[in-house]
């Protein structure tokens, strides 16, 4: 049944609990992936106009002068890790698992996807930094 | 006592997708949980040497397993993708005329984004590489 509910109802939390705040998180997290899947394409089709162009591009928004996109990388990564980490908990919740303990379930993956998502920043900081 | 675990669930657009597929909406998300994190080891980690530049993207492409990951890859990711749309879409209560516009333009985009993702993985396969 549809629940009748524009983008900005997303955003009302109050006395909603944890469990709507990820749902509105998944589905806000999941719109700037979809932006960013087609904006890959994009970036990835500058393969076909050969080797100067798409270094120059991958070069410039990694050292500059578009390195801004590195913190646009780091925005997206944990965006990434949120989405995945709180898709698994749904997943698990659909074979019954864990609806008992569903905030339990949600502080549990979010923590142990922000710590790998810290492990992943670093040695991807370390390429970066190196060069 | 018997729990009604329907009421224990979390929000989600099981209801508007319907079963069929929001299953596949789940199963499409196990999967990229496994392919996005070899994508980000591959592209961002890879032991000190991540395929970021041309050549290396290059060279990667040209290996047939990792060509049919990757498009395998896109097939996956880009219906989840997708099909979350048409979840949000829906949920936002709009009529039955409007929703059979909704999910036939987002069959169409993904039919095209798929075959453009493909060919592109492809084209890329086929690109020699340059010299040192």
């Amino acid at each position: 049944m549809a629940s009748k509910a524009g983008v900005l109802e997303w955003f009302k939390f109050r006395g909603k609990g944890i469990g709507y705040f990820g749902y509105a998180f998944q589905r806000l997290s999941g719109v700037v992936i979809v932006f960013y899947l087609y904006l890959h394409y994009i970036v990835l089709s500058n393969l076909l106009r050969g080797p100067v162009t798409y270094n120059d591009i991958v070069g410039s928004i990694t050292y500059g002068p578009y390195d801004i996109f590195v913190a646009f990388d780091v925005l997206l990564a944990l965006v990434i890790f949120y989405h995945g980490a709180n898709g698994i908990r749904l997943a698990l919740n659909e074979m019954g698992i864990g609806l008992k303990h569903n905030k339990l379930f949600f502080y549990l993956f979010e923590v142990v996807s922000m710590a790998l998502l810290v492990v992943f920043l670093y040695y991807a900081w370390r390429f970066i930094a190196v060069g | 006592m018997m729990e009604n675990r329907n009421l224990m669930r979390p929000k989600t657009s099981r209801g508007t997708l319907g079963p069929v597929q929001w299953f596949f909406q789940v199963i499409s998300g196990v999967f990229l949980v496994f392919f996005v994190g070899v994508h980000l080891y591959l592209a961002h980690i890879n032991f000190g040497h991540p395929i970021a530049f041309y050549d290396s993207v290059l060279n990667n492409m040209h290996n047939p397993w990792w060509l049919a990951f990757y498009i395998a890859f896109d097939w996956i990711v880009t219906y989840h993708a997708l099909n979350g749309v048409k979840g949000m879409i829906y949920d936002m209560g709009i009529n039955p005329p409007t929703r059979r516009v909704v999910a036939y333009g987002l069959i169409a985009l993904y039919i095209v984004s798929i075959i453009y993702g493909t060919a592109l993985a492809i084209a890329v396969s086929h690109i020699a590489v340059p010299p040192p």
